[in-house]
């Protein structure tokens, strides 16, 4: 019986690997929706580059510097990861099951990343951010709470990644976003802004419906194992929660603007589900419910809050995956039942549970910590390519013509693109004759 | 000799004494007009007009609404069609059109001008075309009466402008259905007040943060009193010089009892509230520069059109 559950664990596992991989297709729908269409080959195609790019570096020194041994702050062992372990040897999961789990974590932290460079990033960049992001800046904040760094021995909860993968990477977008400033055409001169449409809202949509399905492995294989059927559990939080940021995110952009609009809603369903990936193992279903309410509630405000601070974010990774990455760490602080964390040993019950101010404390550190390191590194490295690299970003008539064409050579929608080609050519030779 | 460009100049230099009241204004509108009608025959090759014709503006022209800036909208009915007039009139329409436009009223997006040959025809033209539109019920031809509706006469006789009103009138009277159909045209209102009660403003763009009173406002009070008046057969085409007439009807009373002040209020916010450069301006009122007391009046304005746009639906619904 032992030997088929640990077999089944295994199997679990490695299905949820594929799951968080599978959700790479949902975030190329998303955000090849969310852009324009002169964008859509590069940001879909540089997804699957990156993710190509983020693996073999994550192999090489990413996952040694989580789960090696070595100190509170950083893994210093397991480089070029190559163990064969057995389950009937590890009495559990192979650490090869356990590599392809993490592996498609980082992925995603990195994919979130790169929603702040959208349709104005040089490929090159892409190409170094890749490479430093998953072995300087994702691997540091993940050993500090899951490789047993300086959080973990905190008491630091997060059962999937609300901090780890998404507050991570929307923090890379922060700084990101700030030093390649707002896309051409996003702000008027007077400082009102435009809504520079995506392309497809039904890729938009399909995107989210993928990733809702993936963030089943995400939070679901999180519990490292079927054996009590915890999985069910996790996986109720997590449609719950989906479902109410949906909700609550179409019902606020409704009462604010009078329009349910359809972007916001599915933010909101986004926002549901990265608000409870922190908690969705340690809080009761109804809280999944009030967290993922408030989610999509916050996601709407934040959106606004950094279209005004003019922080041109394409796809609304720093609202998404931050603003309500924070919510979703801070949300176990108030919510953590106290079968699921002091009676197991993982940190402290949540303030509403008799546990205090002691674990909203320590998940507030966690996310400031967690957070500044993530944004001052992001910053400081894409500082530093921007003076080495000549400029984040292509240039203004690069930009205009699409990075389909400036930095792969064809468009995603060739026939399309063709008759904008024309009607620009049109326009460019009226201009110079009259 | 007067040109295009002079008459631009003339206008420009002397609207602003006419920004009192929406009257004078559009008197003053119709004055300029009349000067690049003056023009556009000088300019026509005959020199002789062949036969007569009367020249209307419909739209904002013709409800007597125009603000600070228009564009135009118009059209020629002339009194016979043979091979010589048809040309006339067809070069005077596009000459009018491109007078128009220097004299700084914008080309209408939907080419509703006399340079387009569906807006200038003999009398005989118009009356078939008329029909067709009534029969043809179809969404653009339900537009297109909806808009002749509002024509005034700018110049020449208007006795053809009545008959041709009347008929509609008449058509309409027999055929209950249309009046549905002229609803199912102008149903649509853009939401003007969200569901905590706050004014709905535009979330992005160069208007940011204003209204879109010709959406919001306008359109309400105008539609739903031009539906009225076409069911009553008014001969009016201001919407304030409607409503009065409709007052008397004792069945609208109540319905229109608040009307008259919310929309003469709005053409005066209209007139006296925006710094307008470019037609579009003279649509978007920004609520944050509104005192306290104004954005309570355009809110109860807001509500009112909503409410007598609903009011005559339900009530053109119950008639069909």
């Amino acid at each position: 019986m032992e030997a088929v559950v640990v077999l089944m664990d295994n199997l679990w596992v490695a299905i949820g690997a594929i799951l968080v991989f599978f959700m790479l297709g949902g975030f190329i729908l998303l955000e090849a929706g969310s852009t324009r269409m002169k964008n859509a080959g590069h940001v879909a195609g540089k997804t699957i580059f990156t993710a190509g790019l983020g693996t073999l570096v994550f192999w090489a020194v990413g996952y040694g510097f989580i789960y090696g041994d070595g100190n509170p702050f950083i893994g210093l062992s397991n480089f070029f990861y190559g163990d064969t372990t057995t389950a009937e040897e590890a009495g559990g999961l192979t650490p090869a099951v356990d590599f392809s789990f993490q592996v498609m974590f980082a992925l995603i932290s990195l994919t979130v990343a790169f929603g702040g460079f959208a349709e104005r990033a040089k490929l090159s960049v892409y190409v170094i951010f890749a490479i430093l992001f998953s072995a300087f800046i994702y691997p540091v904040v993940a050993h500090w709470i899951w490789g047993g760094g300086w959080l973990a021995e905190h008491g630091k909860q997060d059962f999937a990644g609300s901090t780890v993968v998404h507050l991570t990477g929307a923090m890379a977008a922060l700084a990101a976003t700030m030093i390649l400033k707002p896309r051409i055409g996003k702000y008027n001169k007077d400082g009102s802004s435009n809504v520079l449409a995506g392309h497809n809202q039904v890729y938009t949509t399909l995107g989210v419906l993928v990733l809702w399905v993936g963030w089943f492995g995400f939070n679901g294989a999180s519990t490292f194992g079927v054996a009590d059927g915890f999985l069910g559990y996790v996986i109720l939080n997590t449609q719950l929660a989906a479902g109410a940021g949906a909700v609550a995110a179409m019902f606020t952009a409704w009462v604010k603007t009078g329009k349910a609009d359809v972007p916001s809603t599915l933010n909101g369903a986004l926002a549901g589900l990265v608000a409870i990936t922190a908690s969705c193992g340690f809080v009761a279903p109804w809280a999944a419910v009030v967290i993922g309410l408030i989610g999509g509630v916050m996601m709407v405000f934040s959106m606004q809050f950094f279209e005004k601070l003019k922080l041109d974010d394409p796809i609304a990774a720093l609202s998404v995956h931050g603003t309500v990455g924070v919510w979703g760490t801070l949300s176990n602080g108030l919510f953590a039942l106290p079968a699921l964390s002091t009676d197991i040993d993982w940190g402290q019950a949540g303030l509403f549970y008799g546990g205090g101010w002691e674990q909203l404390g320590v998940q507030t550190l966690g996310v400031v910590a967690a957070g500044a390191y993530a944004f001052v590194v992001s910053f400081v490295i894409l500082k530093i390519m921007d003076k080495v690299m000549g400029g984040l970003r292509v240039t203004e008539e690069e930009e205009i013509m699409g990075l389909d064409m400036s930095e792969h050579g064809s468009y995603g929608y060739p026939e399309q693109m063709a008759l904008e080609e024309a009607k620009l050519a049109t326009a460019a030779t009226k201009e110079k004759f009259s | 000799m007067e040109t295009y460009e002079s008459i631009k100049v003339w206008k420009d230099a002397n609207i602003s004494s006419f920004l009192a009241d929406n009257v004078s204004l559009n008197t003053f509108h119709d004055q300029v007009m009349l000067k690049v009608l003056e023009v556009a025959k000088e300019n026509m090759e005959e020199r002789e007009v062949p036969c007569s014709f009367t020249w209307f503006i419909t739209g904002s022209g013709g409800r007597l609404e125009q603000g600070l800036i228009s564009d135009q909208d118009h059209g020629i009915i002339y009194e016979q069609s043979t091979p010589e007039n048809d040309l006339y009139f067809k070069v005077l329409g596009e000459e009018l059109s491109r007078g128009l436009d220097i004299a700084g009223y914008p080309y209408c997006t939907g080419y509703i001008m006399s340079s387009n040959p569906v807006w200038c025809k003999s009398y005989n033209d118009w009356k078939k075309q008329i029909s067709k539109w009534m029969e043809d019920e179809s969404w653009e031809s339900i537009r297109y009466l909806q808009i002749f509706y509002d024509a005034r006469v700018l110049y020449g006789k208007e006795d053809c402008i009545k008959q041709l009103k009347t008929d509609i009138h008449q058509y309409q009277k027999e055929h209950p259905l249309l009046l549905g159909r002229f609803m199912a045209n102008v149903k649509h209102v853009k939401n003007a007040i969200g569901p905590m009660g706050q004014i709905l403003v535009e979330q992005h763009g160069k208007y940011q943060g204003s209204i879109n009173l010709k959406y919001v406002a306008f359109l309400p009070y105008v539609n739903s009193i031009r539906l009225l008046s076409i069911k009553e057969g008014l001969c009016e085409t201001a919407t304030l010089e409607r409503m009065k007439e409709l007052q008397k009807i004792a069945e609208y009373e109540g319905l229109l009892k608040s009307s008259y002040g919310n929309f003469s209020a709005l053409m005066n916010y209209r007139l006296t509230l925006l710094h307008v450069n470019e037609y579009d301006d003279t649509h978007y009122l920004n609520v944050k520069d509104l005192t306290r007391e104004q954005r309570k009046e355009i809110k109860g304005i807001l509500k009112g059109g909503k409410k007598l746009h609903d009011a005559v639906i339900e009530l053109v619904s119950d008639n069909e």
